[in-house]
């Protein structure tokens, strides 16, 4: 065991002749050991899993109502024909769309603000980054208390600047307006993840490009345009993706303020329902494996619309 | 990369005169954006929470407390009750979910970052794919299969299960920041080590871990506040107090419409509290792991 200490990129100790002969392709079972506990759990608890989810969403999968048969695209087709379902598509395309567009347009604006240089720089990133750190759910009882109707914060300061005359329900009531404010909490969210990854792309621009760009007479906004976005686009795209995948699965936001109305399921709670309280696993897994097809490619989608190569 | 709250980064724009007083302006308006984003929503919550029921309901609202008290925090904390009792009992199990799979994970991925990063094996490319190719799916797609898993082997409603559940959702992130960082070092202590005569195992226990330990606290601190943030899987996953983690006990009081939003503030808080405090204090860790998990 204490013989063959092997790297990838160090044929010299390994081809060095010495008393001990090392034998190269004997079987060396240390890194398997090493390895296995976390393939168990790879193989065990996501592989295996995510193969099951594939196939049970072809098959009649109902607790309380055997038996379990295969039913082809039955599944599916009863997605949609469910009309709660058909309705959280709409609201999913609403959050994705909502939340990317805000979560990217913030997390450049931040990232920008933290490439400067200023006193106190490193305390307002340990302020940024607090809401990605702290759970959805609670982030969603954090809201509740500015949306709400009867003592929301949103409604004191509207009805103080006499913007409004009496308190407004804002949550429930009209579904674009229902959606905007639950996503407004997810961005909350997820943004600072997006600006720290575009700062970490700004900051590999190198300061002579913009110093140029002034020197021939760009404006602020030419050299915004043509230098920092351009080549932010790589923070950018990760940035983007991410937030991709945290509003098509969006869950605690919506659960916490909107509770199962219709104005603000998503497709993630319509699984939640379908499976754990309808207990129909079939059209669970089925809208399970709809979800994450839909994910990666919309994921796949924005990488090849968004990214593009930068050198420099 | 990891530098960057280290103050004036490679990067960072110095205005030319010129621009100087327009930038300036602007700067500060965003610092002051940034700043008032993220807090003014905490800091209702914590101003709701000091104030009376009673209080709360005025219009307009207090937008400071008249009379701020710690009753609400004195209630659920030692006061007697159902939503006292839930909320205490499911800060004890959060925080046993939460160590324990902060502490598995990380042994885990530390052994298994430590043989990608610097062993050749047969099938070693396959595996470490197969690793990643797991963190592209959304978590949710294996909830209802892990759900029945964890029913099979009796597990649902037990410690045992949801922190297994956890390992496997984080382990992947984490071989892929302890990879990253274990690849990072150089090469030549370790061979020293091991032309002095140590063994592989010992080279990992007194060269790798000691050089790798930022990237190991990065690995687990996100960790552990991805934890402290799961909700569907422990909704799914517990069925009673004995396992419910903070998070689930705070939805279905929310739910339950029966708790007044001071109270229901205050819950908040605490539930809030160990995150913030690890996220202000240690948020250069944070940042690191992050980017070395995200940009590559």
């Amino acid at each position: 065991m204490t013989v063959g200490y092997a790297t990838d990129d160090r044929p010299a100790l390994r081809e060095e002749p010495g008393p001990v002969r090392r034998r190269r392709r004997a079987i060396d079972p240390l890194p398997w050991l090493l390895v296995s506990p976390l393939m168990l759990f790879i193989i065990g608890l996501a592989l295996v899993p995510a193969a099951f989810t594939i196939g049970a969403s072809f098959f009649r999968v109902q607790e309380l109502n055997p038996p379990t048969e295969f039913n082809g695209i039955q599944n599916f087709v009863k997605l949609f024909s469910d009309s709660a379902i058909v309705s959280s598509m709409g609201n999913t395309a609403l959050y994705v769309v909502i939340g990317v567009v805000l979560s990217t347009v913030l997390g450049i604006v931040f990232a920008m603000v933290l490439q400067q240089n200023f006193r106190g720089r490193s305390v307002l990133i340990a302020v940024l980054i607090l809401p990605w750190a702290l759970p959805g759910v609670v982030e969603g009882i954090v809201w509740v208390n500015i949306w709400d109707g009867n003592t929301g914060l949103l409604n004191s300061v509207l009805t103080s600047l006499h913007l409004i005359g009496h308190y407004q329900v804002f949550l429930g009531q009209n579904q674009l307006v229902t959606i905007l404010l639950i996503e407004i909490v997810q961005v909350w969210q997820i943004t600072p993840l997006s600006a720290l990854l575009i700062l970490a792309a700004l900051q590999n621009i190198p300061g002579d490009l913009y110093e140029a760009a002034s020197l021939d007479g760009a404006s602020p906004w030419q050299i915004f345009s043509r230098v920092t976005l351009p080549l932010a686009r790589p923070g950018i795209t990760v940035a983007m993706v991410q937030a991709v995948i945290a509003t098509l699965n969006v869950f605690d936001q919506p659960y916490v303020l909107n509770g199962a109305a219709s104005t603000g399921s998503s497709l993630t709670m319509e699984t939640y329902f379908v499976s754990f309280q309808s207990l129909d696993f079939g059209e669970g897994y089925a809208l399970s494996l709809l979800i994450t097809v839909v994910t990666l490619i919309v994921s796949f989608l924005v990488l090849k619309l968004v990214y593009r190569p930068v050198e420099f | 990369m990891t530098a960057l709250t280290a103050g004036a980064a490679r990067g960072t724009v110095r205005p030319r005169t010129g621009l100087r007083k327009r930038t300036h302006w602007l700067r500060w308006a965003g610092i002051a954006f940034i700043a008032l984003w993220t807090l003014i929503p905490l800091y209702w919550t914590l101003n709701t929470s000091l104030q009376t029921d009673a209080q709360v309901s005025s219009k307009p609202a207090y937008y400071v407390p008249p009379t701020p008290s710690l009753h609400n925090y004195a209630t659920l904390l030692t006061g007697s009750g159902d939503v006292p009792d839930s909320i205490r009992s499911s800060f004890v199990n959060i925080m046993i979910e939460c160590v324990a799979a902060t502490v598995i994970t990380v042994i885990l991925s530390t052994l298994a970052a430590y043989a990608f990063a610097r062993m050749q094996f047969r099938g070693r490319q396959v595996l470490f794919y197969a690793v990643l190719a797991t963190m592209a799916f959304p978590a949710y797609t294996t909830l209802i299969p892990l759900y029945k898993i964890m029913t099979w082997f009796g597990l649902v409603n037990t410690y045992t299960g949801i922190v297994l559940v956890y390992v496997s959702g984080f382990l992947p992130l984490a071989t892929w920041i302890l990879y990253n960082y274990m690849s990072s070092l150089p090469v030549a202590i370790e061979e020293a080590a091991s032309i002095d005569g140590a063994g592989r195992m010992q080279v990992l226990r007194h060269v790798v871990i000691p050089l790798a330990w930022p990237g190991i606290v990065s690995t687990a601190i996100i960790t552990f506040l991805f934890a402290w943030g799961q909700f569907l899987f422990p909704l799914v996953l517990s069925s009673d107090d004995s396992t419910e983690p903070l998070t689930v006990v705070i939805a279905s009081l929310q739910g339950r419409h029966v708790v007044p939003f001071s109270l229901m503030s205050a819950a908040g808080i605490i539930a809030i509290a160990i995150p913030a405090v690890i996220a202000v204090l240690l948020n250069r860790f944070i940042v690191s792991g992050l980017l070395t998990g995200s940009v590559k």
